[in-house]
This record gives structure tokens, sequence and C-alpha cells, in this order.
């Protein structure tokens, strides 16, 4: 927020069809110093967009006429504009068919403005990143040592293909381990991962994240094949990982 | 399909029983279970009594046959002898007679009287048949019998003949008559078998094919329970079958049209309701009070979880999600893991016992959320949460959440699964639920083709079983 005094605000476009949740949206927004424009529907918001110079879209699903997901795909073809997609409850489907059309979040309805609000910054801030992760194109699969990770699903496949839940921490230290595989990641790299998903102590959580991990990826402890610690306090992931 | 009680043995087992084992081995072996088994049973039943009363009157009829060879044959000898000894000069009588006693069962003699034996007069019915065997053998007229005694019978094993000559002299003639043995056949026994055997074998194999579509309605009433949606009977077959299968199929569908009003009615509710919960939760930001704000969302927090669980329940079985192989074991750990992260001061209170694999075919959210439930509610009402996964049992798998709270009433174990259904500690408590989380997870549970019960155990605390099919 600091350096928002030099940048210019970030545009938004905001896409949702209930105008009370538009426009309180948008008064919340601005507030935190975003600039937002809204559209009630796809056509209004492909009107805007040529002119707009967006940032980020908050895209609403369930839209009249054409769908969110049609407008979705349209804008991908236009741009790499980040979007944040909300959804309905426990649409499955529409959220995975959204991540793999290169979503970069969503959300439920209804959601909490305030964790809205975190995930644009999120968002925008990783946009920001001069990263070779945004260049690529979102992956389907990521494998390593046998073990598949399904990004847009969020979940983890072992060699025989059975599904191995995780827990939101252990998934998002695992993507990091993964991204990061055969470079060792410093305790601190973890906690800032962490923070805000696990309770107490953060560096307790690091090791207990660490073991509940190795358990469940069947790497014995003790002598840990997959997941190594480094001396030092570090781990690594010591596998090669090939994407598709 | 019943859920298998937990892995402590059968109480049962201990309880005395009402008959002798033996004598209830006995009845459990002779007396099948199936309706296939009980009719086959019966219907091979009856076809035994009515082959063996079949074979009794072939067999009397046999009597009947052999007794009148019999008597024909005794008949002939004796006035066969009589004519000799009646046309032989009377000096040669006696010889005669004697030529006769060449077989030991039967003797002849001449005699100043009819035979003196201990025996009762001969049926009638034989006297006139052994009259007639005898005027078959032609002699002259003056030569006949002037008189003519039967003593005995078949009954006494023995017949005595008197036959008296013309010159008054008798020729008492006494032979042996063994009672008729019909049974007395090999072939009679194995024929019996056979045919019993193959009538039987017959039975079995008709009553089998008739009684499948039984078995057919069974296995579609019970898919049914598991899935609304499962493809409807074939109304083929014979007239009752195909009436029975368009009956069921009519049901089924009543049952479905309900079900997906009920489903579309609570969906609705629900996705109405997420426009002004979303509305509100935005407007809160705008309130100048924090600690009010506060309260306001977390307000609507509690109501949006209360759409969430009623668009849950209304949902069913879990909407869309697919069936995959889900390694349970990772699935426990990870929502007690999230139930300890959400909750740290539960950390000591939540254990997990049991194997470290285990798949399983699954929807893995939907079954996530049914044992999380579960989970929940063991701390909130008992304390603490046990997580027990039993090791596979046939092809169930069973999982027990164990708690040290106060139980349930036991008038309330099948009560507390219905919707919205809370018990009366709970309905004041500070955290309010919807009472949905155990029919959520008894529906969830359903469809993935297991259960969920409640129990109290006896050393206090509730015990919640959960079963699941094991892929085949
Ligand atoms: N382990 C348990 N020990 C004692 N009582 C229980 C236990 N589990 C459930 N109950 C009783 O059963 C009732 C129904 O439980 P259910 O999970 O369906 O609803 P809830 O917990 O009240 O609300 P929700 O789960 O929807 O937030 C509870 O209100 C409680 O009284
Ligand atoms: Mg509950």
């Amino acid at each position: 927020m600091e350096q928002a005094a030099a940048a210019p605000p970030p545009h938004i476009l905001v896409v949702d069809d209930d105008r009370e949740i538009r426009d309180l949206l948008a008064k919340f927004l601005e507030r935190q110093r975003f600039r937002v424009t809204t559209a009630r529907d796809a056509r209004e918001a492909r009107r805007v967009w040529p002119n707009g110079h967006f940032q980020l879209v908050v895209l609403d699903l369930m839209l009249p006429g054409e769908g969110g997901l049609d407008f979705a795909r349209w804008l991908r073809t236009q741009s790499d504009v980040p979007i944040v997609m909300l959804t309905a409850l426990g649409e499955e489907t529409d959220r995975i068919i959204g991540l793999e059309l290169g979503a970069d979040d969503y959300l439920s309805k209804p959601f909490n403005p305030r964790e809205l609000l975190a995930r644009i910054r999120a968002v925008l801030r990783r946009a920001g990143e001069p990263s070779e992760k945004r260049e690529e194109k979102p992956a389907r699969g990521l494998h390593f040592a046998g073990w598949t990770l399904e990004p847009t699903r969020r979940r983890l496949l072992s060699p025989d293909g059975v599904e191995v839940p995780l827990t939101g921490g252990e998934y998002d230290l695992l993507v990091a381990l993964v991204d990061r595989a055969n470079k060792v990641l410093t305790r601190d790299m973890l906690l800032d991962l962490l923070r805000g998903r696990q309770a107490g102590p953060f560096d307790r959580a690091i090791d207990v994240a660490i073991s509940r991990l190795r358990r469940k990826l069947e790497d014995d402890g003790r002598h840990a094949q997959l997941i190594k610690t480094v001396r030092g306090g570090g781990y690594v992931l010591a596998a090669e990982v090939t994407r598709v | 399909m019943t859920p298998t009680p937990g892995p402590t043995p059968a109480p049962a087992a201990a309880a005395p029983a009402p008959r002798p084992a033996w004598l209830r081995r006995l009845h459990l072996h002779l007396w099948p279970r199936s309706l296939a088994g009980r009719t086959a049973v019966l219907l091979v039943m009856a076809l035994t009594v009515v082959q063996a009363a079949g074979l009794v009157i072939h067999a009397l009829d046999r009597v009947d046959l052999q007794r009148l060879a019999q008597t024909h044959d005794i008949a002939l000898r004796a006035i066969t002898l009589y004519r000799a000894v009646a046309l032989a000069p009377p000096a040669e009588r006696a010889l005669v007679a004697r030529t006769f006693d060449v077989t030991s069962d039967s003797a002849a003699q001449l005699a100043p009287n009819p035979p003196i034996e201990d025996l009762m007069l001969t049926p009638l019915a034989l006297q006139r048949q052994l009259r007639a065997d005898m005027m078959l053998v032609p002699m002259p007229q003056t030569q006949r019998p002037r008189d003519q005694v039967f003593l005995g019978g078949p009954a006494y094993g023995r017949l005595a003949v008197g036959l008296q000559l013309p010159d008054g002299q008798w020729l008492n003639v006494t032979t042996a008559m063994p009672p008729p043995r019909p049974w007395n056949s090999a072939t009679f026994l194995i024929a019996f078998l056979v045919m019993t055997a193959a009538a039987a074998a017959l039975t079995v194999w008709a009553v089998r094919r008739l009684i499948r579509p039984v078995a057919t309605l069974a296995a579609a009433a019970d898919a049914l329970g598991r899935d609304v949606n499962a493809p409807p009977l074939p109304e083929t077959g014979p007239l009752e079958v195909a009436t029975a299968a368009a009956a069921f199929n009519t049901m089924a569908a009543r049952i479905r049209r309900f079900v997906d009003d009920r489903t579309f009615m609570l969906t609705a509710i629900g996705h109405d309701l997420r426009t002004p919960i979303t509305r509100l939760k935005l407007r809160a930001e705008f309130m100048e009070d924090d600690e009010q704000r506060a309260k306001m969302l977390a307000d609507l927090d509690e109501l949006a979880a209360m759409v969430s669980a009623t668009l849950a329940f209304g949902r069913d079985v879990a909407g869309d999600e697919p069936v995959r192989a889900v390694n349970l074991v990772a699935l426990i750990r990870t929502l007690l893991d999230e139930t300890v992260d959400a909750r740290p001061e539960a950390e000591a209170l939540v254990t997990y016992a049991g194997p470290e694999h285990l798949t399983v075919r699954a929807r893995p959210v939907a079954l996530k959320r049914a044992l999380t439930n579960l989970v929940h509610n063991a701390l909130n009402y008992g304390r603490c949460a046990h997580v027990m996964l039993a090791p596979p049992l046939g092809s169930v798998v069973t999982v027990l959440v164990d708690d040290e709270g106060p139980g349930i009433p036991p008038d309330q174990l099948d009560l507390v699964f219905q919707p919205f259904h809370r018990g009366e500690g709970s309905r004041n408590r500070e955290t309010g639920g919807t009472g949905l989380g155990l029919p959520i997870a008894r529906n969830i549970l359903r469809a993935h083709g297991g259960d969920v019960t409640l129990a109290n155990r006896p050393g206090g605390g509730a015990r919640a079983t959960v079963t699941l099919p094991l892929p085949a």
C-alpha cells in the first residue's frame, strides 16, 4: 500500500449481474485505492475491455446470457490479464474448467470481502513479479518420482493412480518443493508460504507439515529419499520433475 | 446388506441359545434360507412322497401277481399229483404220492382223513381260486376229488390241500407258501434312487429359473436405495414378474421425481440466499463500529455455513463429483489435520489408529465431508475424537469415530439422522449447528454403498460406525 502513492492505482474490472454487489464491491475496492469499472454481463464487459487497460478481472461465473466461462475463454484470447473467479458453492466442474482456462484464483459465493481483497493483492503481486512462472502455461500435471500433482484440481495422485488427499498447507508446501525441485528451500522461504495457513508457532508448523507430507508420500522420515532434510535448516525435493 | 458390527466379537455368541446348537445347525442345514432353496426342498419332498406312493401301488400289484402265480402253481401241482395217484393202482398209490416229496418245502401223503394241521381255513377267495385252477387239469369226471379241504395260506407260510379220492382216502399235500417279497429286486432300489435324483435335479433347476426374478427385484430395490437414478428393471418375463417390474419402475420414477423436487427447491433457496448474503457481507465492511462489524460478519458466516449445509444436503449425492480410487488413510489424516489446524486446542484430543494405507473407491470431497461431520460432532459433543480404521473384513471396511462424551439417549439414536434434528443440549449451545451434519454424512455414505450408525459404547461415550464397500 505504501508504494501506491507513486504508482497509479491498479484498474480492476468487476463483472457481476447483481447491481448491488457490483456497486458495493466497487465502493469497497475503491476505498482500498483501486480504480474499478463494473460490467453487468459479458457483452458490457467486452465493450469496456478495449480502452480499460485493466490489471485484473473479478469475474462471476454465473452470468446471464453468455456465461462467465465463455467470457473467460474470450478474454484469454485477448490478453494474459489475471482473473479471479467467483463461483457457486460446490460447482466443482466450473471451477476446474475455469482454472484450466487459466484463471488465477477463485472464491465461492458468498465470499468474505477481505478475503477477496487478499486474493486480489496476491494475484497482482504475482503478476507483477518478473518470474518465469507467469509466462508458462498452467501445467495440467507435474510428475515426480512416479507421483503426479494436478494444479487445477489441487490434488496428488500416487504412482498407481490413487488420489492422496492433502490439506491446503501440505499442498502449497509440496507445490513449492516441486517448483524448485533439487534446490534447497530454507525454513524462512517455507515459513513465508505457510504464513496465515497455520495457527501456532510457525517453526514447528513447518516441521509438522513436512513430516505429514512425508508420511503421505510414504517417504520414511528417518531415511527420507524424496523430501530430504538439509543440514542447517532447509528441505529439498530430490526428484526430476516433468510438466505436461 | 446390513452394516457389520464393529470388530468386537458379536454379543449373540455369548447369549444363551434357545435351542441346542446341534438342533439349530441341523435345522439350518435342512431348511435353506433362500426362497429357491425352500421351494426346491418342499417340491423334492412332495415328489419323493409321490414316488414312494407310486412304488407301493406298483409293489402291491406285484404281490397280487406273485400270489396268483403261486396259487396257480400249487393248485396244478396238487391236482396233477392227485390225478397220478387216482389213476394208479391202489397198491402203488402210496408210492406215487411219495414221488411228490422231492422238494423240501412240500410233502404229500395218503391218509384216511383230511389234513389235520394247526392251521385256519384258507380264505374263501383263495379257495375259489384254487378250485378254479384245479378244474384246468383234464380228467374223467368220476375221478375228480369227492371233497376238497384247504387250510392255511400265505399268512401262515404254508398251505395244506386235502383231496378225497373216489375210494374215500385222502391225498394231503402240504406246500410252503412264503409271503410275497416285492422289494426283493436290486433294480427296484436303483430305479427308485435314480428317479428321485433326476426329479430333484430337475426341480432345483426349474425353481432356480423361476425364482430368479425375485432376486433381480431385490437387487433393484437395493440399488434404488443407494442411487435413485439406478437403471429401470426390464419389464419382461412371466406375467406376474413383468407386472411387478413395471410397478417397481413406476415407484422408482415417483421417488425420483420427489427427490428431484426436493433437491431443486433446496438448491433454489440456497442459490437465492447467496446473493443477499454477499451483499450483507459487503455492507458490513462499511460499518463504523468494529465490534458490531465483526459480530455481523460472524453471523453472516454462520448463515453462509447453514446455506452451504442445506445445499450439500439438497444436492444429496455430492453433485457431479466422480468416483475414483482414494487413499482412505490419507483422507482421514487430512481431515483430522484440518480439524486440528482450525482448533489448535483440540490437538491432543484427536487421534487416529489403523493401517497406513488403504485404497477405496469414493468421491473424495464428499467422503471427507461425511467423515468430517462425524469428527466435528465427536469433538463438539464428546470432547474428543478417536478415529479407528478396522482392517477390512470381507469386502467391507469399517471406520469408527469414538468420543468420551455423554453419548446419545437410546431413543434418539435414529432420530439424530433426521434433517434439522438437534439434541436438547445442542440446541441452546452458543455455536449453532443446523442439524444437517449427520443426515449429510448418511446420504453421502449411502450413496457410496455404505452407511453410518451411532451407538453408545459400554464404557461411556458415543461411537459412530461407518461402513464402506471395498473395490472388488
Ligand atoms: N458424538 C455425539 N455425542 C452426543 N450427541 C451427538 C453426537 N453426535 C451427534 N449428536 C447429537 O445429534 C444431533 C444432530 O447432529 P448433527 O451433526 O446432525 O447436527 P448438529 O451437529 O447439531 O449440526 P451441524 O452438524 O449441522 O452443524 C446433535 O445436535 C447432537 O445433539
Ligand atoms: Mg454436527
